[in-house]
């Protein structure tokens, strides 16, 4: 595989990606939204402290936090809540980004002369999946260190621990890229079927579907997902990706494109 | 340039082409005629590396298609269907990514960019997104893009249909342009007129070879020759005697006024066919030697005649 050419098809799918006003305000406004909305939201409510049961519920599920004030605790809480939501933007980004590049070129038959130059498809999906994926990990990652000093100015300053303790380091900088990877996959195997961006975003949604489920788990308190959890979640989904990757790979093949895709 | 021995491609289980033998020479332009469905494209997408042959093979410049694939595609320069532009990239953008795909170094691909440019009339709108561009620019931009690389071969496939006349005639001069220059080329195209205009040799195509030849050899060979009267009258059974009467006549028929003579040599038995006619009483309006056209030629190559397939 030539990084060069890798590079050229990641230039060129940025140069076209940052021109793109829908997708750009699909990248862009719900991370904001995401780092704003719950801290403004914490911030908004007067009495931050959470019923006595369930403070000693939550307390014996995490002994490290019963130093916390009733204020503090009722913070790390709300805060624990959107570790999710990070995982959800290199869960959608890179599945917004994939589907609109590679159903674009469908559309827009600009596939045909790439693969009549000397590029190989390794090279040519490479190219794709990292456009797609490192705009999505860029937005988490950004997102997560303005979320987390906010936390800190809104909640105090030991809600730094809580925001940078092994599970969300995990959650955010380990399943983060997996779910990414995982998207990117899911993206390549559902563009290559259908022929409409957003009927691909709301197939590829199911992806979404688990991180959900993970978000209402912790919501309920009943399980509060520690770091192992999460490196465990990231294995799964990464070894599951694999076998993705593998289907993508078949289906985008250079005569499967030409031929079949329609 | 090209050579192909037994080409064939399957889909399926139905032959897109099979044995296909083949010879482009350098600096030659090759038409490749055919109805739709007829395995044009398949050629183009086979010799251009797109696709692989189930049988045969075929050779670019020299080299095998199976085994240098990369090679070839770096030898070939390929104008699609559609001309596939990155449409919110300006011209400039969308050339200057090929080069980097075709691995050319900065200097180059500003010279180059800059050369198409020029050459077909783009460089004022090089900093415009492709979009904004009508169908014909598009088209000169795609051409530009096929020979960026400087390519030895250069596959043309159907430069000018869905386009409007004016930007047809723009697209085929720019051809015509790239004939004058010496390049080879593959000219895939359903347009017959463009075809014997451009082409110095024309393959027919449906599903196998059927034919190469260039198309002074296809004219001076096939169709029916002969010399059209038209008259002023009926042409009554003296006329279709008199006329018949000529040495070198093959046949008579007449319809509507008209005297439609078989003559393998038409040029000498036009002067005795016309005293003849007079003398027996015709009043001649006019006297047209019959020619055959690339569309005959093409007619009797594929076996289609067009008034009794329509009927049928």
């Amino acid at each position: 595989m030539r990084l060069s050419i890798v590079g050229t098809i990641l230039r060129r799918e940025w140069a076209e990606t940052v021109r793109n006003r829908l997708l750009m305000a699909t990248i862009l406004v719900p991370p904001v939204i995401l780092t704003v909305a719950p801290i403004a939201a914490g911030g908004l409510v007067g009495d931050r402290s959470l019923p006595a049961d369930f403070a000693a519920q939550i307390i014996a599920q995490r002994p490290d936090w019963a130093a916390f004030t009733p204020s503090e605790l009722a913070g790390a809480f709300t805060v624990q809540q959107f570790l999710a939501f990070f995982l959800l933007m290199p869960a959608y980004i890179p599945l917004s980004i994939a589907t609109f590049s590679i159903i674009g070129e469908k559309q827009a038959r600009t596939l045909e002369p790439v693969l009549a130059a000397p590029v190989r498809t390794v090279e040519l999906l490479a190219g794709k999946a990292i456009a797609a994926l490192v705009p999505g990990l860029l937005a988490g990652w950004l997102t997560y260190v303005a979320f987390a000093s906010l936390a800190a100015i809104v909640y105090g300053p030991r809600l730094l621990g809580v925001v940078t303790d092994p599970s969300w380091l995990s959650g955010v900088f380990v399943l983060g890229p997996a779910v990414g990877l995982s998207s990117v996959v899911t993206g390549v195997i559902v563009s290559s079927r259908v022929n409409d961006p957003r009927v691909a975003q709301q197939i590829g949604g199911v992806i979404i579907v688990p991180i959900i489920g993970v978000t209402l788990v912790q919501a309920t308190g009943s399980v509060l997902v520690d770091a192992t959890g999460y490196l465990l979640l990231a294995g799964i989904i990464l070894a599951l990706s694999l076998v993705g990757l593998r289907i993508g790979v078949g289906l985008f093949d250079r005569e499967a494109i030409l031929t079949r895709w329609r | 340039m090209i050579r192909t021995a037994g080409l064939g491609r399957r889909f399926g289980a139905a032959w897109a082409i099979r044995d296909v033998n083949l010879e482009v020479r350098r600096g030659e332009v090759l038409g490749l005629l055919g109805p739709n469905g007829a395995g044009k494209t398949t050629t183009v997408r086979l010799l251009t590396v797109l696709i692989e042959p189930t049988e045969g093979g075929a050779w670019v410049d020299g080299l095998d298609v199976r085994t240098a694939p990369d090679a070839v595609r770096a030898r070939v320069g390929i104008l699609t269907e559609t001309p596939g532009l990155y449409e919110k990239l300006s011209a400039s953008a969308n050339l200057d990514f090929f080069g980097r795909l075709h691995g050319l170094d900065a200097a180059t691909r500003a010279e180059r960019i800059e050369r198409y440019l020029r050459l077909f009339s783009l460089w004022e709108r090089r900093d415009d997104a492709a979009g904004t561009f009508s169908k014909g620019m598009k088209q000169k931009l795609a051409i530009a893009r096929a020979l960026l690389h400087d390519p030895a071969v250069v596959f043309l496939d159907e430069p000018t249909a869905a386009l409007d006349p004016e930007a047809a005639y723009i697209v085929r001069e720019a051809i015509e342009g790239l004939r004058r220059s010496g390049r080879t080329i593959v000219l895939a195209t359903h347009n017959l007129d463009e075809a014997s205009r451009l082409c110095d040799r024309v393959a027919f195509i449906r599903g196998a070879l059927l034919r190469v030849d260039s198309p002074a050899e296809l004219l001076g060979t096939m169709g029916a020759r002969g010399v059209d009267i038209a008259l002023s009258q009926e042409p009554d059974a003296d006329l279709l005697a008199a006329a018949r009467s000529v040495e070198g006549v093959a046949g008579v028929e007449s319809f509507d006024r008209r005297l439609v003579v078989s003559a393998d040599e038409p040029a000498s038995v036009t002067a005795d066919l016309i005293r003849a006619l007079v003398a027996a009483g015709a009043d001649i309006l006019e006297v047209r030697e019959r020619a055959t056209t690339l569309e005959q030629a093409y007619f009797e190559v594929m076996g289609v005649r067009p008034d009794r397939d329509e009927a049928a």
